[in-house]
């Protein structure tokens, strides 16, 4: 195995060094950055910048 | 045990009643990729989680997703106050109003039942997670197609806030994926 | 049904809306990211706002939880209308 498990006595939550492994799903882990203030956050849906995904409808996405 | 807040998540607001948007918002109510599926298939395998952190992440989301059961019922509601059989009627709701009055029901957006074939718990938590990351992309491209349902602004400003949320659970399933995987890992060397 | 709220009820609600929508974000948040300390005390924070806001609420409108999260006055309180889907946002 490429990743020593015996270093990591508990679970890790960031792993330090990726390689991913195959046939694995993987989604990055949020790093916490700014926010939006409460009264944004409602408005926006998250409380976090990095993960609004505005839906721009009526505009064809990449194919 | 759950406790009931009199309060909704979101300010649902809508500009005017508008029959047959709500036949189509019914959809998260009682079909397949809706806020009861999520919730109830969320708070379901939560049970068998192996870990402090899966139990939190499900049943925190499930929990919300009950909020947002309540946010598709007040959408509908206010779509549908004041509006006479007859109106019903003219989009094809009459059956629904024959069985149901004004009142919701939790079916899909074609009238057919919630059933718990909607939902899966395997057992195990990888792929039960996989099935939570694939209900919220669901419910993100239905949230998608309401918006582009309706002209109504106010109403779309809810929906808008309902698919973000999905993004988000998203995240987190996928951050707790990781946990749960590296978990699962670490367990089999002992 | 509809009228029974006052503005100042309407905007006391929103203001909890908020601030609650912001707890229960930085609750998903730490749920994936335990040891997250700035994540705490954001968390953290938020409670004591939102509390002082909803005490305020619940002073005017009755409680906002049932089942012993908070007193009521005479007459019971939790029953009365409206209901938050009949509420003019």
């Amino acid at each position: 195995m490429a990743r020593d498990k015996e270093k990591q006595p508990e679970v890790q939550y960031y792993p330090e060094i990726p390689p991913l492994e195959l046939a694995t799903a993987y989604v990055p882990p949020q790093v916490l950055g700014r926010t939006f203030t409460p009264a944004e956050a409602v408005q926006y849906g998250t409380l976090f910048p990095e993960l609004y995904r505005p839906y721009p409808y009526g505009i064809k996405t990449a194919r | 045990m759950w406790l009931y807040e009199k309060k909704l998540q979101y300010p649902v607001r809508v500009s005017k009643p508008d029959v047959r948007m709500a036949g189509y918002l019914i959809t998260q109510y009682g079909g397949p990729d809706g806020e009861l599926s999520a919730a109830l298939r969320y708070l379901n395998q939560r049970y068998t989680m192996p870990t402090g952190r899966a139990k939190g992440v499900l049943t925190d989301i499930g929990t919300e997703e009950l909020a947002h059961l309540e946010i598709i019922a007040t959408m509908v509601y206010k779509l549908l106050r004041g509006v006479p059989p007859e109106e019903l009627r003219r989009v094809d709701l009459g059956p629904h109003y024959a069985q149901h009055d004004n009142a919701l029901f939790l079916n899909d957006a074609n009238g057919v039942p919630w059933t718990a074939a909607y939902i899966q718990a395997t057992g195990d938590p990888i792929a039960d997670l996989h099935e939570d990351l694939a209900a919220e992309q669901k419910a993100r491209a239905t949230y998608e197609h309401l918006i582009r349902l309706t002209d109504d602004p106010d109403l779309k400003d809810g929906l808008r806030f309902l698919r973000e949320r999905e993004v988000v659970h998203f995240q987190r399933f996928g951050e707790l994926l990781d946990h749960v995987h590296g978990y699962m890992t670490s367990k089999k060397l002992f | 049904m509809n009228g029974l709220e006052s503005r100042e009820q309407v905007r006391l609600l929103r203001e909890i809306q908020e601030l609650e929508f912001a707890a229960v974000e930085w609750n998903l948040f730490l749920d994936t990211h335990p040891e997250n300390r700035e994540a705490l005390e954001a968390y953290n924070a938020t409670v004591a706002r939102l509390n002082e806001k909803k005490r305020a609420y619940e002073a005017a409108y009755g409680p906002l939880v049932h089942f012993g999260a908070s007193a009521s006055a005479y007459p019971w309180r939790w029953i009365e209308d409206p209901w938050p889907w009949e509420i003019d946002y």
